[in-house]
């Protein structure tokens, strides 16, 4: 491979490092990636400063939270030939969009000693509001199985095997008892996209959405029956309203019950 | 041994350590969306549930299934190895009739089609069944309505029914016999026979469910627009879980598990006709609603199953109803769909010849000869054997290791020395389809097939012939055009009509001005944009359908997107073709080619197995309907 072999950068914005971490956890396959691709940019995991140089593929976490971020974003756009957000972050604007609903110059007022040092935005935001986006991959954070897939599929010239379809199918594949049915966990996994492994209902919690809504989300049935079953509304705006909570599905879904 | 054991507050389906794992004293109460266990005082082992998530299909049709493992070599030479299911000889105990019901509707789709699954076989094979008659049926179960239950009549090894004083035992089988003969039982009479009797006739009448099923198909295929859909399409969350627990669904997909190459396994995988993935193909998909995926699912089930394979595929256990994670009651729907008009007559199932055995694994290929036939498409000559096996109009599934499969219809055959080739028009535009055409004479690829229905050409000699192509839609009607200009005894008059995008989209040019040197050739070409030096007609195909130039008696073969055929049909009826005389070739997600993954289904028919051409006025009810 050699010269040939793609450049590779990987960087980060608003978020905790937890997917950019998933990529290093890939331990028996890293080295046969750095065998594939040329790491050129990754400041978690090594020294090497950016050469300023163009990217095939980029893996870019966490949200647009702050001025320069969003100047950053479109700097990374213009050297990638493949740009690929990672994680709920980068994919739905993360946790911290939960400030999108609220006044954020209170919150810095209320924070710091010091607030004028703070330069923020009034929105946590996805990339994709900001640049184009080639692939999102969801997911808080992503699952390492599934980036491997993603850059297989890259380097091989397939489509990724990342399905858009619910929670559902992937617990029904592996046995699990649904939670729902069986004991009245309320369980976001019929408008969840799937890609986690059914993490969560197969240690016997409903899921909370983490990786986001699939497509048709049918968020207003879901939502309808938890409230036949007794949820309360304000639990009901929670509910939509975690790591992935400004998608649009769960955004609206858990405006409508404000 | 696998049986009903307590997991996860469920009574699931699973290898029984030993006669402790039975849920003695547990029963169950379900109800749309609900399932409760609790812990009772009798010591009841069957009797105080009924079925489960987990039905029979778990183990005979596992939700994951490696089917082949594949490798491509530097030199450009690939290897496929099949994996075969080698299962263990296993026993089920405590298998309901619905669920035996289930299992011989799941044969059929496996085992009596044109093609066997060797893996579902040998589990199949391999399996001892004892199953239980339900005396005590549940408050979601209509196996009276669907006459698959609640008394076990076939398909058992030994049946067991429940009393308070032990078990009455039948055996089913010369192995059932074998086994109850080695078991200390004592000797039944008239009295147990009644009482049997009696318990069963019992049962029938307290299904908490009933789903009259008269005339379900054509009804429903007649009410493709009844209100109900949308109100249903309301609450459905197109998650997948009915089809995932209902123990007849089939549908599956396939990928590729392979880490950083190209060499790996291609895996089958449950899928769902919920899921957006199942219905698409490159550039949409064709069921984007939930309203048609759900139509799809219910018009299925109880009502194209009859066409495919001569029975509904719904076996009354109800598990779609309480596994619901919003409670949608299929035999509600049904009842409400009943309340309205229109009725649509349904095909019969096809008659296939005897099933030959499938194992879905691709043979290496060599590429001897590859030809550019435009800036995004070329013709793969592929070297095979039995050439004689392969008819225009059919498909294979080509494919290279760790990219996956495409089925790409058959665009010719040539002799080549001692050989021969089969020749395939590819067009770039996917991971598979790029990765076909980016391929090197000398280069090998996967070939499974031929698979499907041919062009009819003993059908339509004898009298003048229409075809008519729509950009790369000439690719299959080549290898017909070409056997009909070699005999024009036999086709006195072939006319060929062909739209293309602009003069260089055009295909096999070369070739067709050859053909201009038969007497019993006429072309008429068009274009939709013409370049400065293209002289002929602009615009679209069915505009040359003009009266002076279809003969009387004619017959049309047509291959074209869907809407070019449409108005392909429009244009041909209006010239007083009907439409028992207009074959046209259909495209649908075709993954397995052999009708085991559900994905091509039109409504009663497969577009693998019983297309893709089809006589058109078979599939006219419909032809243009969205969401099919």
């Amino acid at each position: 491979m050699g010269e040939t072999r793609p450049r590779l950068g990987v960087f980060k914005l608003a978020s905790c490092d937890g997917c950019q971490l998933q990529v290093l956890s890939l331990e028996d396959e890293l080295l046969a990636l750095t065998d594939a691709v040329e790491l050129a940019f990754f400041a978690e995991a090594t020294s090497r400063a950016d050469d300023g140089g163009a990217f095939d593929v980029t893996l870019v976490e966490g949200s647009i939270s702050a001025p320069w971020q969003a100047e950053h974003i479109r700097e990374i756009r213009e050297r990638s030939k493949f740009l690929i957000t990672i994680g709920a972050c980068a994919t739905a604007g993360g946790i911290q969009a939960l400030r999108n609903w609220r006044d954020v110059d209170e919150f810095v007022r209320t924070v710091y000693a010091s607030p004028e040092y703070i330069d923020t935005l009034e929105t946590s935001t996805p990339v994709s509001a900001h640049v184009p986006v080639d692939f999102e991959l969801r997911g808080c954070p992503i699952d390492k199985g599934q980036l491997l897939e993603l850059v297989t599929a890259l380097l091989v010239g397939r489509k990724p095997a990342i399905r858009d379809e619910s929670v559902c199918m992937q617990c029904k594949r592996d046995g699990n008892v649904c939670v729902m049915v069986a004991r009245g966990e309320p369980c976001l996994g019929p408008v969840t996209h799937a890609g986690c492994g059914a993490l969560c209902p197969s240690y016997d919690r409903g899921c909370y959405g983490c990786f986001g809504p699939r497509e048709r989300a049918h968020t207003s049935s879901l939502a309808g029956w938890f409230q036949k079953e007794g949820m309360a509304r304000g639990e009901l705006v929670r509910r939509f309203r975690g790591f992935t909570g400004w998608a649009p599905a769960f955004r609206e879904e858990s405006e409508s019950h404000e | 041994m696998l049986g009903p054991t307590v997991r996860d507050h469920a009574i699931v389906f699973d290898e029984l350590e030993g006669p402790e794992a039975l849920p003695v004293g547990w029963s169950d109460a379900q109800g749309p969306g609900r399932y409760r266990l609790s812990e009772g005082q009798d010591g009841r082992v069957f009797e105080g549930y009924v079925v489960g998530p987990d039905s029979l299909k778990q183990a005979l049709f596992p939700a994951r299934d490696v089917l082949y493992q594949a490798e491509r070599r530097p030199d450009g030479k690939v290897g496929f190895a099949p994996v075969p299911a080698d299962p263990p000889d296993r026993a089920f105990l405590g298998v309901r009739a619905c669920d035996l019901a289930a299992a011989e509707i799941q044969d059929r789709t496996f085992e009596h089609g044109p093609h066997a699954e060797p893996r579902y076989r040998a589990r199949r094979e391999g399996a001892f069944l004892v199953a239980v008659n339900c005396t005590e049926p549940g408050d979601l179960c209509f196996c009276a309505s669907t006459k698959t239950g609640p008394r076990v009549t076939e398909g058992a090894d030994l049946v067991l029914t429940e009393r308070e004083d032990g078990f009455l035992v039948e055996a089913g089988t010369e192995a059932g016999r074998e086994v109850l003969d080695a078991m200390p039982t004592e000797a039944t009479d008239d009295s147990d026979a009644e009482w049997l009797d009696e318990a069963m006739a019992a049962a029938e009448t307290k299904m908490g469910r009933e789903m009259n099923t008269e005339g379900l198909p054509e009804l429903l295929f007649g009410r493709l627009d009844h209100p109900r859909w949308d109100e249903v399409a309301d609450r459905c969350l197109a998650c997948g879980n009915c089809t995932n627990v209902c123990p007849t669904c089939f549908c599956s997909t396939t990928e590729e598990d392979t880490a950083l190459g190209p060499d790996g396994a291609h895996v089958r995988l449950w899928d769902s006709c919920f899921t957006q993935g199942h219905a698409e193909i490159h550039g949409g998909g064709f069921r984007p609603e939930i309203r048609q995926r759900y139509r799809q699912w219910l018009t299925h089930k109880v009502g194209a199953w009859v066409s495919q394979f001569g029975t509904s595929g719904c076996v009354g256990c109800g598990r779609c109803i309480a596994w619901c994670p919003v409670g949608i009651d299929l035999t509600e729907e049904i009842a409400a769909l009943r309340e309205g008009e229109g009725e649509a007559p349904m095909p019969s199932p096809p008659a296939y010849a005897e099933a030959e055995d499938d194992d879905l694994t691709p043979r290496p290929a060599e590429v001897v000869a590859v030809s550019r036939e435009s800036d995004d498409t070329v013709t793969l000559h592929v070297k095979v054997d039995h050439v004689e096996r392969y008819r225009p109009g059919q498909f294979c599934q080509l494919s290279l290791p760790g990219i996956g499969e495409a089925p790409i219809s058959i665009s010719g055959l040539t002799r080549l020395g001692q050989g021969a080739a089969v020749e395939h028009t590819v067009r770039a535009v996917g991971g598979v389809t790029r990765a076909l055409c980016a391929l090197q004479p000398g280069d090998e690829l996967g070939l499974r097939g031929p698979y499907g229905q041919p062009w009819p050409l003993d059908e339509v000699a004898g009298g003048p012939v229409l075809v008519v192509a729509g950009g790369i839609g000439l690719a299959p009607l080549r290898g017909a055009l070409r056997a009909m200009l070699d005999r024009p005894d036999r086709y006195p008059e072939v006319h060929l009509f062909y739209g293309a995008r602009s003069p260089d989209d055009a295909l096999f040019v070369r070739e067709m001005l050859g053909w201009l040197e038969e007497p019993s050739f006429h072309l008429h070409a068009t274009v939709d944009h013409a370049t400065p030096s293209w002289r002929g007609h602009v615009g679209v195909v069915t505009r040359l359908l003009a009266q002076d130039l279809v003969p009387e008696g004619a017959r049309a073969l047509i291959c074209g997107p869907e809407v070019m055929m449409r108005f392909t049909i429009e244009a041909l009826e209006g010239l007083g073709v009907e439409d028992d005389r207009i074959w046209v070739t259909m495209e649908r997600h075709m993954k397995c080619a052999t009708g085991f993954c559900g994905r091509c289904q039109y409504g009663p028919w497969f577009v693998c197995k019983d297309g893709p051409v089809f006589r058109f006025d078979r599939i006219r009810m419909l032809f243009g309907k969205e969401g099919y």
